[in-house]
């Protein structure tokens, strides 16, 4: 099975295999990613097949030294998603020259996806259900601290204190 | 902000979107000018991008792989036809030669008809590329149908049947479920989910949480088939059907709508 960096590297020599192997590789997770955050099927997939062709115009950019593939592209369906759904201009720049997204794990398999769910899901329930539906506001809906203590009724400083400890424990567990 | 983030989280946060107004502004603005702070937002991104994973199984149709190839072709084609047909137009009308004239018809003539194949050309491989799709959908399909062929056949398929539970009845399915090839098939008719609501396949095992084997939307009553791939070597106690918000969720959290005992 050919590494992400030597995909890409045929990427950079116009094999279209090479980005079709890539589709094949991640298009499941970012589409179930997309589909969550927009709840809607035609809007995932203009992002998705959008993403995809960003990657093929600008492979040259990317540095494997630097960052991780499927880290790049979680982080620009994500961000792409929530400008869509909250109807604003996308914070993050989709250059790959200009996001190292570090990921100090492998993806490059659905085995390896598999068993990194599984440690992803076990942090989130080792989570006090309070501090996960406040990280699921801020992940899955772009909410902002203050966003998510008006949606929940919950005071500011709890909220802030809530999604802190969340963050800090899913560091803990989801170590390498 | 002079100085580095007072706390680690503080990138986490960021990553995430929840920081805001000057707090967000004074860690953004020390990031653009310290290498060590954009290197640890970078590995917050990667970190909450795996929350990504925790988002329901859900598969994009297709289509948009094959638009995608197609995108990638139009773009290619193109550069490559843009400059063929512009040169020969403007050679025409530079030259003042006495021969322009006798062969201006005959050089508009091969261009139409250059034009013309160029057209056909193009028409004939969209036309290939189309059958070639088309073939690789029925090849897809026609492996998932000799998976649930291989689910169906198999000794030690096990069938539940999944009634409703409260209420009038909505439907009623059956699970084939094999824990060593770690297949299902769902059949049954279900009525149609509420707009903003999709059912939910669960497969209890007998110690850990429920996991879901596919998030469904029936447009009719009618009955549908499916194959689901779930971890091989489950042992499950209950196979079960919630309705949820669109798209599923991690763990069920709606009513149980239709429910069978594994044995």
């Amino acid at each position: 099975m050919p590494s992400d960096a030597a995909l890409v590297e045929r990427l950079v020599q116009r094999d279209e295999t090479a980005l079709a192997a890539l589709y094949d590789r991640y298009s499941g997770m970012l589409f179930s990613l997309l589909h969550r955050i927009l709840r809607d099927a035609q809007a995932a997939e203009e992002i998705l097949q959008d993403i995809f062709y960003q990657l093929w115009r600008t492979a040259t950019h990317f540095d494997p030294g630097r960052g991780s593939l499927p880290g790049w592209l979680t982080v620009i369906a994500r961000n792409r998603a929530i400008s869509r759904l909250r109807q604003r201009r996308p914070e993050l720049s989709d250059d790959l020259a200009e996001n190292s997204v570090a990921l100090p794990f492998n993806l490059e398999s659905a085995v390896a996806q598999l068993e990194l769910l599984g440690r992803v899901k076990g942090a989130l329930e080792s989570l006090p259900k309070e501090q996960r539906v406040a990280l699921e506001l801020a992940y899955f809906e772009g909410l902002t601290h203050s966003e998510i203590a008006s949606r929940t009724g919950d005071p500011l400083g709890t909220v802030k204190t809530r999604l802190r400890s969340a963050v800090e424990t899913l560091k803990r567990r989801l170590q390498p | 902000m002079s100085g580095h983030p007072i706390r680690e989280e503080d990138f986490d946060l960021l990553a995430l979107g929840a920081l805001e107004g000057e707090d967000k502004r004074a860690i953004e603005s020390h990031i653009a000018s310290c290498p060590e702070c954009a290197r640890k937002l970078g590995q917050a991104h990667g970190r909450l991008g795996l929350l990504a994973l925790s988002a329901p199984r859900v598969e994009a149709s297709p289509g948009v792989k094959e638009r995608l190839l197609r995108q990638l072709h139009a773009s290619a084609e193109g550069r490559a036809y843009t400059p063929a047909r512009v040169e020969p137009e403007s050679t025409a009308r530079s030259s003042g030669r006495w021969w322009a004239a006798v062969f201006a018809p005959a050089a508009a003539a091969l261009a139409l008809a250059s034009v013309f194949l160029w057209i056909e050309n193009d028409r004939l491989q969209e036309q290939a590329r189309r059958l070639h799709n088309t073939l690789a959908i029925q090849q897809r399909e026609i492996g998932e149908l000799r998976q649930i062929a291989d689910v169906i056949q198999a000794h030690d398929t096990v069938s539940v049947t999944l009634k409703p539970m409260t209420g009038p009845a909505q439907g009623t399915a059956k699970v084939l479920y094999n824990s060593g090839m770690g297949k299902l098939v769902y059949d049954g008719w279900i009525a149609p989910a509420p707009a903003d609501r999709s059912y939910q396949l669960w497969l209890v095992p007998m110690s850990g949480k429920p996991v879901s084997a596919g998030v469904f939307n029936p447009e009719t009553s009618d009955s549908i088939a499916w194959l689901s791939s779930v971890p091989q070597g489950l042992a499950v106690k209950v196979f079960a059907i919630t309705l949820e918000p669109a798209g599923g969720m991690p763990a069920p959290t709606g009513p149980m709508v239709l429910m069978g005992p594994a044995s």
